[in-house]
């Protein structure tokens, strides 16, 4: 939590952090873009107005916690915590390079700042449940975030996960669904039916809320009212865009993992970025 | 400390030393998937340390999770169920919320191989040692009595990293006493010999004993390494046994596919080429029935293991 909010100032980074984000995805040649982009402006939203963080000491006991548990989606994760300064911008361009420290997916082991390894769809929320309770075990105020998939939420764990939290009531922590309406192969309705998911996660014991993901006072609203939940843990199905930004895949089942074997493909996923920004290594 | 462990249930002195470790270090704490009773924790656990038994309920997979995230706050859970639930349910829960992590999980499959006996071949796990075995930043331990069993568990508390161990739930036959020290990577030499070298872990231990006192007394002298620690293993005290006897004899209550005898394989093969037996399970499912019927089906009874002794000990390299 660094800055005071200026719509324009978040709109031009949110923007900057796409056009980026899309240059090391390409750089490496291929890479899980359209779940990235569809999560900018709630990750941004997270490290710069909510998130109780400090770069000099990842490790703050402290700290607010975020779990990312679709861990594919890592580069957006990656950009907030380089432009939080937890680690130098330069690092981004290695992203899954031969011997990087930023892994395709999110890295505990390597990447300061960030606070779970994670993979291996469904298991973060699990991994989230335990952080919460350890917390509340030791009487710890900090809050546990934990991002998860609209496709992810197919793997049974999360059920068991939403269970466990339900039924523990643990409050400190808050969930996010990015439903973006798309999964690897199709559009989540058409492969397997998740709605209706606000009623799924009611009926665990959650306190439910919907957001526009893209909106900055609404994602902000969203989450501070689920914080302020008491008694049960809280889901925020935050409607959002696949690859929200680049019009080549914008809403597209290719844009998850896109393939860049050359120049060419490079610069057309370039071009169709909505803005151009100048890379910062 | 106490020298009657041996009369008490292997599962009720895991319940006893949890509440050890858990008044030394309060962050250690009991995790169980609606089988505490079974692991010995219930309500040895549950009732004198309320605060640091969670039940997570039939959710084996949503338990190693838990325990990866509770790990990441500094606590130091120790995660039981059955072994086929505690092992192949969860190896990818393992693999990567855990071990590919790093984080401080321990992990207890109990009721091993034969000694599922009533439930039947869907509940007897005859490959938690291999695959274990084969994942990177895990340690894999199988203790053969309590008080092996208790020195265990406290090694598990202050040691960091992922253990994986065997858990006997029933009593079992007194090994060692309680001043045994258990140490990581090291063998212990059960019976010193030249004639052949058998190698046993975990419910094996007591059989191979007895099977190299019978030896004995019929002049065969059997070098007997005990190995609780399956990984990392003692290649030294193996190489070194194998030098001298010329033959390797290995007994254990898994699959003979990559568990004790895949690593004692592994390791001759590259660093001692001698003759070996393995005995165990050959590449089977188990069944519900008596330990002696499946002793006697797979052929790893203690006649077995002496057979199998005196045959390598015919055909050793001279």
């Amino acid at each position: 939590m660094t800055e005071k909010f200026d719509q324009e100032q978040f709109d031009q980074m949110a923007a900057e952090w796409r056009y980026i984000m899309t240059d090391m995805i390409c750089r490496a040649g291929s890479g899980h873009l359209g779940g990235a982009l569809s999560l900018v402006e709630i990750v941004m939203t997270l490290y710069y107005r909510v998130m109780r963080t400090d770069p000099k000491n990842p490790r703050w006991d402290e700290r607010d916690r975020l779990v990312l548990s679709k861990g594919h989606a890592a580069p957006v994760l990656y950009l907030a915590l380089a432009y939080q300064n937890f680690f130098p911008t330069s690092w981004l361009k290695t992203l899954n390079a031969d011997g990087t420290k930023l892994p395709s997916h999110a890295d505990a082991r390597f990447v300061p700042g960030v606070d779970m390894t994670t993979g291996s769809l469904g298991q973060g929320l699990s991994c989230a449940c335990g952080a919460a309770y350890a917390a509340r075990m030791d009487g710890k105020k900090h809050r546990v975030f934990c991002i998860i998939g609209d496709g992810e939420s197919n793997e049974g764990q999360n059920w068991e996960a939403a269970m466990f939290a339900g039924h523990h009531k643990l409050d400190n922590l808050v969930a996010i669904t990015d439903y973006n309406k798309l999964q690897i192969d199709d559009f989540t309705e058409k492969l397997l039916t998740l709605e209706p998911l606000c009623d799924k996660w009611r009926s665990f014991g959650w306190e439910v809320f919907e957001t526009d993901g893209h909106d900055w006072d609404a994602i902000y609203d969203t989450i501070n009212a689920a914080i302020a939940v008491r008694g049960k843990p809280a889901m925020i199905i935050a409607h959002t865009i696949k690859a929200k930004g680049c019009c080549l895949v914008e809403n597209k089942p290719e844009s998850h993992n896109i393939k860049v074997p050359d120049q060419a493909a490079y610069d057309k996923f370039l071009n169709a970025m909505n803005t151009k920004a100048t890379l910062p290594y | 400390m106490e020298n009657t462990l041996h009369n008490k249930e292997m599962r009720f002195v895991y319940g006893e030393t949890l509440n050890e470790l858990i008044e030394q270090n309060p962050n250690v704490m009991c995790l169980e998937a609606d089988l505490s009773k079974a692991s010995g924790t219930n309500p040895t656990v549950s009732s004198k340390h309320p605060a640091n038994f969670l039940n997570i309920g039939v959710a084996e997979a949503n338990m190693i999770s838990i325990g990866a995230g509770l790990a990441s706050e500094g606590k130091i859970p120790f995660c039981a169920s059955f072994t086929c639930f505690a092992s192949r349910r969860v190896y990818d829960q393992i693999t990567i919320s855990v071990a590919y992590a790093n984080m401080n999980v321990k992990i207890v499959g109990t009721a091993p191989g034969v000694t599922a006996g009533p439930n039947g071949g869907t509940h007897m796990c005859f490959q938690d040692l291999a695959i274990m075995r084969a994942m990177p930043n895990m340690t894999v331990l199988s203790p053969c009595d309590c008080y092996e069993l208790r020195a265990c568990l406290h090694w598990m508390a202050a040691h960091r990293g992922p253990v994986y161990m065997q858990l006997i739930r029933m009593k079992q036959p007194q090994v060692f006493d309680s001043t045994y020290r258990f140490a990581p990577c090291k063998a212990v030499h059960m019976r010193r010999g030249n004639d052949v070298t058998l190698v046993s872990t975990g419910y094996m231990t007591p059989f191979a004993m007895q099977a190299a006192d019978e030896l004995a007394k019929d002049g065969i002298a059997v070098d007997l390494l005990h190995c609780p620690s399956v990984k990392p293993f003692d290649a030294e005290t193996l190489v070194a046994s194998a030098n001298r006897t010329g033959g390797v004899v290995t007994v254990e209550n898994q699959n003979i596919l990559g568990g004790l005898g895949g690593a004692v394989c592994e390791i001759l093969s590259e660093q001692c080429p001698v003759p070996v037996k393995r005995l165990g399970v050959p590449d089977q499912f188990g069944e519900v029935a008596t330990e002696a019927y499946l002793f006697e089906k797979h052929g790893f009874s203690v006649q077995h293991i002496k057979q199998a002794c005196r045959d390598i000990a015919a055909r050793r390299r001279k």
